[in-house]
């Protein structure tokens, strides 16, 4: 017990010398969530500003008075498209649909032939095909107001022309609602654990066949499975460490929110980030002693990297199981590392409780991954001095 | 007190694949290779032995079965009565061992780094401490002490090592090609601080080499190491008789080569 607090020690006090890879390794693992969420806020805030500036862009105001009534009757103030919109739309310089009227508009609305607008929009100009959808509503919402007054001046009662009314009723809780938005934090949470966990855990093993201090080692009188807990208890707890600050990192990140709307829908809390720090300890731990053990298999630390990679990749694509089948969570799910706990924060944004068949087979994964790393770093560092 | 007894040890060489399609159908052979077919020796406490061979001919193969890295596939060794194979950790205690190999931790300075061998060896951080400055005074280490290791100069790190392996004040001391890559003035200090240990401290010391000055000026006995065997055994000048040469070189040559010729 003492010689694996030792090592320990002296692996986290070595692992915390190394300033600059600690750096480099944990920065992307914490600013990359509040990044993502400070950009997704801006867009969402560009649309909220258009929607709140009430702006519709028409090209031939002059020639429909009765739709540019309507409009501003609707709180919106009309303006003259500029001549070159369909340049301007297509390099993204402008952000906004175009509703284009025909010369002959007013003459033929009011004989009451048939008429066509055109809403031009290029839907690889995200705002401008944004907006496109609410300009289509206004030119529909005119529509109706022209057919019941030609109803009514023709003495038929304008509720033939909606027979059947609609309310739609939304079943989720606000909290789960939330969750479209909170639901991306698991994901850059997830991938934390392994920047913390990568360095220290390829130190440890193919570092010290590189420098050649594995020999030296295991020429003390220390069980080798003391050795490796005590490596292994120092990677994962970096893992774990660079886990946690990332899940804190979102708290002062949610002041980066430019929409409110998102900010107020935005549920992450002290509590939340606390409990997604426990869930991934033992994913963090897992994790370390998967990493050791691939990386004590070679001799340098560049080679090391290579495996790891594969892991890394693996990992990383835990979580899309779930997100490219939404809302079919399996029971398997939850035994695979990573994408079991990528479940349980889900469920945790969404305000449920775990149930043991939630909590338990993550748990019980973790633990066996980590006794076969263990077991296999113990037997594979002495064939790796021995040779 | 060392004692190895006709210890062997043969490798499976890096099996290669039969060129053509035949290679990736078949089972890969390797050979195998002796590198130690029969070594014996005994080192007595107060007594520098050496273990003289050429490049190849099994030393630090030798010397790493004796750490314990590997078992011999037959013979028997012990460290003060305890046999190595049986015992590790308790023979381990007993020796302190400066390998081929002796990296150190870059990021730690030179006393954490002899601190946490130290440590391992069941000694408090405290007495760790003492202990490497004790050994910084007979090793010339003081000015590196608190030092990173990471810039430390072949000599430096030889000596860092040196005092890592003796923290433990262990009675018996095996060392591989000490003075490798050794400057005059770093091997001049490197044989005092050995010759210290043995005559004032009374401790058993093995070391192997390739270098006949090393021998001659430090060794008490000498174990000669050819083609995976101890070929021959004394003092400096009992070898010199037993070859008949006046010249230790040539005693060396003709007791260490003379058998392969034979053979051949």
């Amino acid at each position: 017990m003492n010689q694996i607090l030792i090592v320990f020690l002296k692996e986290l006090r070595e692992a915390l010398r190394d300033r600059r890879t600690l750096l480099r390794v944990s920065l992307p693992g914490l600013l990359m969530g509040p990044l993502m969420l400070f950009m997704l806020s801006m867009l969402v805030a560009q649309f909220e500003k258009q929607a709140e500036q009430r702006e519709i862009l028409v090209a031939g105001v002059a020639q429909a008075p009765t739709l540019v009534n309507y409009l501003q009757r609707q709180n919106f103030s009309v303006k003259e498209a500029p001549a070159d919109y369909e340049r301007q739309l297509r390099e993204a310089t402008l952000g906004q649909a175009v509703l284009v009227v025909p010369p002959d508009f007013e003459n033929a609305l009011a004989r009451g032939a048939e008429l066509e607008l055109e809403v031009v929009t290029d839907s690889a100009n995200t705002r401008a095909s944004a907006s496109g959808g609410g300009v289509a509503r206004l030119v529909r919402g005119f529509n109706e107001e022209r057919a019941r007054l030609q109803l009514m001046l023709r003495g038929v009662s304008p509720e033939l022309l909606s027979p059947v009314g609609l309310t739609e009723r939304d079943l989720a809780s606000p909290g789960a609602r939330a969750a479209r938005i909170t639901g991306i934090i698991p994901m850059f949470v997830i991938m934390a654990v392994l920047y913390g966990a990568l360095t220290a855990a390829l130190d440890t093993t193919s570092g010290e066949r590189e420098r050649q201090s594995l020999e030296p080692l295991l020429a003390n009188p220390v069980p080798h499975g003391a050795l490796v807990l005590g490596k292994w208890l120092a990677v994962a707890l970096m893992g774990a460490v660079v886990a946690a600050l990332a899940s804190f990192s979102f708290l002062p990140a949610q002041l980066l929110i430019k929409s409110d709307a998102l900010a107020a829908q935005f549920r992450f809390g002290w509590a939340d980030a606390a409990s997604f720090a426990l869930l991934l300890l033992p994913v963090a731990a897992a994790m370390g002693a998967l990493l050791m053990a691939v990386a004590i298999r070679t001799k340098t630390f560049k080679e090391a990297q290579a495996s790891a990679n594969l892991v890394i990749m693996v990992f990383s694509l835990m979580p899309l199981i779930a997100i490219m089948n939404p809302g079919a969570d399996a029971a398997w799910h939850y035994w695979l590392p990573g994408l079991g706990q990528y479940q349980q924060m889900m469920q945790l944004l969404k305000g449920e409780t775990l149930r043991l068949d939630q909590w338990g087979p993550p748990l019980l994964s973790a633990a066996l991954i980590i006794a076969a790393g263990m077991a296999y770093v113990a037997r594979a560092m002495r064939a790796a001095a021995s040779r | 007190m060392i004692t190895i007894d006709r210890i062997s040890k043969r490798f499976k060489t890096a099996s290669q694949r039969q060129p053509g399609w035949a290679g990736w159908l078949g089972r890969r052979q390797g050979g195998w290779v002796e590198a130690v077919r029969e070594v014996s020796l005994s080192a007595g406490d107060g007594r520098i032995t050496g273990l003289l061979g050429a490049n190849g001919a099994g030393k630090t193969t030798s010397l790493r079965m004796l750490a314990g890295l590997f078992r011999p596939e037959a013979g028997a060794i012990a460290v003060d009565g305890v046999d190595v194979l049986r015992q590790p950790r308790q023979a381990l205690a007993r020796m302190g061992i400066l390998g081929d190999a002796h990296g150190l931790y870059p990021r730690l300075t030179a006393r954490e780094n002899i601190v946490y061998f130290g440590q391992l060896q069941g000694l408090s951080a405290a007495a760790a401490s003492r202990r490497a400055e004790e050994l910084a005074e007979l090793l010339e280490l003081g000015a590196i002490l608190d030092r990173r290791a990471e810039g430390f100069s072949q000599g430096e790190r030889m000596k860092t090592a040196l005092a890592r392996a003796l923290v433990h004040d262990p009675a018996n001391i095996v060392l591989d090609e000490p003075t490798n890559g050794l400057d005059v003035l770093a091997t001049r200090s490197l044989r005092g601080a050995l010759r210290t240990l043995a005559r004032e401290q009374g401790k058993c010391i093995v070391f192997s080499t390739h270098i006949m000055q090393e021998v001659e000026y430090l060794c008490d006995e000498v174990v000669v190491v050819a083609q995976g065997r101890s070929v021959a055994r004394g003092s400096v000048d009992e070898l010199k008789q037993q070859a008949g040469c006046a010249n230790f070189e040539d005693a060396f040559v003709a007791l260490a080569f003379a058998p392969a010729r034979e053979a051949a």
